[in-house]
């Protein structure tokens, strides 16, 4: 065993020391960092019937090489392979999908050699995924989720200088440790914060109340911010073991809104509820549902600022979900249901993450 | 019809209101204060330490007939804050009379008595009140020449502490609590107003009146003062504080550096002008992502061939300035996305440094 290490490492540390003697601008054939498109689909590979149609559609049609063809400025940058986890839309994108790109993103980190990942994606769930993955990637290697707003086919599509931008971003050395990331419109957003603003602006996404960490602008890439709460490598999740996610759905709150879905989501199997707001019927639904052992958690609708913690919020069992949308704290619950039904420690982790 | 109608209204309520009084006096003071963090007030003074003849002045407040709010005034309005911390007070109002405003030594005296309470250690965290249309400068200034690790949280209102709905109570309150948080040691210097936690080198004041005025415009928060706790999701990565080339050093002057700011047929004379006066830095506001009109560009090149030292912002307040192959072969240090006035602190920091524009440019990609 000690012999095999050593026999592994003498190499290594040979090699590290040729790098640091040798300026990166002598080596005229040094090797560029391996990076992985993982594609799942989405607008970015996207296809219209003319170039001038941006809205008449179908998703997922332009496969990950073809991208990469259309884009060789990107091999100078890295060395470039792609994998096909899915070919669907936002819509498609399914608990089985997320848990195979998990998995598939872990093994490529997993190896040494490799400097990190770009996933596309489709931008109506992008924050979902992106999220699930900053709570699950085991690697402190960069990970970006890139999707565009125009298909590929159309004028102004976006979608090739998100993906290049995507692909300078995961070799920057700055990009380490930032846990996943979104990167549309030059903006390098943090997973859990950014979210979809806008049916169809390129500036969509937005992290409205943190802002961008960082931009990839053409001279640099730049960071202005270090993520505080806990992230992929720093993340007690782990899907490794798992093929299936406990079932949790979001119930929206208005006026006059009755208990109805929730007994109705509850009868179908959710072992969780997020309540985005509230309605009148909440109450009553909560009493019953914790009965039956469904833990709840209160976000908001308004899409900015926190839930607070009131002094209230647990002796009605309902855990707040910080400032986390419903649907980015379905993610969080999902994978907090695989450890624990205890309420104190699911408040532990919406604190956290 | 109508009696039904209003018992059905009746009937609907949850509960039937009962008159309530406004609560006047503060809660209970807590008596063994020996647990609680020593936090230092200091008063540089603004519309948080305003009054009006009335409440409904929210606008034309202060002046020399009217009296100021002394720091003492704070504690005896805001009994409160003594749950919060041990507070100390400390006066660094400028003198009402005096004619000159806004001036280097009032950013220099208290970036000077800061760096002194930050090294007593029995000093947790420094609050510092000041009128909002400079204090994100001076709280650049502090972020850069102040040697510490421990809280420095910037305060203050846009409605005077009298008002009607003035948002000073809650916003020194908040300060307090975010100058006593653990949490908050580390970070640089800090800005408070609003419920949200900005950094000194990224907020700006967006609005004249509004009480949302100051944002990162670039990158947002880093935190809230919510009523439930303080919280941080984000700590900023540029240098600061301990890691400033700057900390701890008290600057007597600092080189003269102007700001221009560009539009169509700018002309360049002004520059020229500066340079005469002896401006050793300037900073150009340009248009768009940082240019410069002809004119302009011409007298930039006049003054670099004196040894001044250029600096190109962008007026549209919003992304960075970039290095771009025609900005370098011009000499001309990129401003990365600060404002002109922070720019300008910066630059002419950095000129006690350095005359050299690559070398300026490093601190510029650097803070």
């Amino acid at each position: 065993m000690k012999l095999n290490v050593f026999r592994i490492s003498l190499p290594v540390v040979v090699l590290c020391c040729l790098v640091t003697v040798i300026p990166a601008a002598d080596l005229p054939n040094k090797p560029l960092p391996k990076l992985k498109l993982f594609s799942t689909g989405g607008t970015i590979q996207g296809s219209g019937p003319r170039r001038d149609e941006v809205a008449n559609y179908k998703p997922a049609r332009f496969t990950p090489k073809q991208l990469l063809d259309d884009l060789p400025e990107a091999n100078k940058v890295a060395d470039i392979t792609c994998e096909e986890i899915a070919a669907t839309g936002s819509g498609g994108i399914d608990t089985k999908i997320q848990l195979k790109l998990a998995k598939q993103i872990n093994a490529w980190l997993a190896q040494p050699d490799s400097a990190g990942a770009v996933v596309t994606h489709g931008t109506a769930t992008l924050e979902e995924t992106a999220y699930f993955l900053n709570l699950v990637v085991r690697s402190d290697k960069p990970v970006l989720v890139v999707g565009a707003m125009r298909p590929h086919s159309a004028i102004s599509r976006d979608g090739p200088l998100n993906l290049y931008n995507a692909f300078r971003t995961a070799v920057a050395p700055e990009a380490r440790d930032k846990g996943v990331m979104v990167l549309l419109n030059d903006e390098i957003n943090a997973a859990r914060d950014v979210t979809k603003t806008n049916t169809e602006r390129p500036n969509t996404f937005e992290s409205r109340d943190l802002g961008p960490i960082g931009f990839a602008d053409s001279d640099r890439i730049v960071f202005y911010r270090r993520l505080l709460y806990r992230h992929t490598h720093k993340s007690e999740f782990d899907v490794s073991q798992l093929n299936e996610l406990p079932k949790v759905d979001i119930v929206y709150g208005y006026q006059e809104g009755g208990r109805a879905a929730v007994d109705a989501l509850i009868t179908a199997g959710a072992k969780g509820i997020v309540l985005d707001d509230s309605s009148p019927g909440f109450a009553a639904a909560v009493k019953d549902g914790r009965a039956k052992g469904i833990v709840f958690v209160q976000s908001d609708r308004k899409g900015s600022g926190r839930v607070l913690e009131k002094e209230t919020s647990l002796e009605r069992c309902i855990i707040t979900a910080d400032n986390l949308n419903a649907q980015k704290a379905r993610q969080l619950l999902r994978m907090a249901l695989t450890k624990t039904t205890d309420l104190k420690e699911i408040q532990r982790m919406f604190n956290e993450y | 019809m109508k009696t039904t109608s209003v018992l059905i209204a009746l009937g609907s309520l949850a509960h039937a209101i009962t008159a309530q009084e406004i609560p006047k006096a503060a809660p209970p003071i807590t008596k063994d204060t020996s647990h609680l963090p020593q936090v230092v007030l200091v008063s540089m003074g603004g519309t948080i330490a305003s009054r009006a003849a009335d409440r409904m002045n929210i606008t034309n407040y202060g002046g020399k007939n009217t009296p100021r709010v002394d720091p003492q005034d704070w504690l005896h309005d805001l009994p409160e804050l003594a749950n919060l911390a041990r507070i100390t007070l400390e006066d660094f109002r400028p003198d009402v009379d005096r004619k000159e405003r806004e001036t280097f030594e009032d950013m220099r005296t208290v970036a000077k008595r800061l760096n002194e309470l930050a090294s007593d250690p029995a000093v947790d965290g420094v609050v510092v009140t000041h009128g909002t249309n400079t204090m994100a400068e001076v709280a650049f200034y502090v972020n850069l020449t102040v040697k510490t690790d421990k809280p420095i949280v910037f305060v203050g209102s846009q409605r005077p502490w009298t008002g009607i709905s003035g948002d000073g109570p809650i916003n020194l309150f908040d300060a307090v609590r975010v100058a006593a948080s653990p949490l908050s040691r580390g970070k640089g210097v800090l800005h408070c107003m609003n419920y949200n936690i900005n950094t000194a080198r990224d907020v700006t004041k967006t609005s004249a009146y509004r009480i949302q005025t100051f944002k990162g415009v670039d990158v947002g928060v880093i935190g809230f003062a919510d009523p439930d706790k303080v919280v941080y999701y984000r700590e900023p990565t540029r240098k600061h504080t301990l890691t400033s080339e700057f900390a701890g050093m008290d600057f007597e002057s600092l080189p003269p550096v102007e700001i221009f700011y560009s539009y169509t047929e700018a002309p360049g004379y002004v520059i020229d002008a500066a340079v005469e006066h002896g401006a050793k830095g300037i900073v150009v506001d340009g248009i768009g992502a940082g240019a410069a009109t002809n004119s302009e560009t011409e007298a930039i090149k006049r003054a670099q061939a004196k040894g001044v030292v250029v600096v190109m912002t962008a007026r549209v307040h919003g992304g960075r300035v970039q290095e771009t192959v025609n900005r370098t072969a011009a000499n001309l240090v990129n401003g990365d996305n600060l404002p002109p006035e922070k720019a300008r602190i910066l630059l002419q920091l950095a000129l006690t440094k350095t005359s050299d524009w690559r070398a300026v440019k490093k601190y510029f990609d650097e803070y």
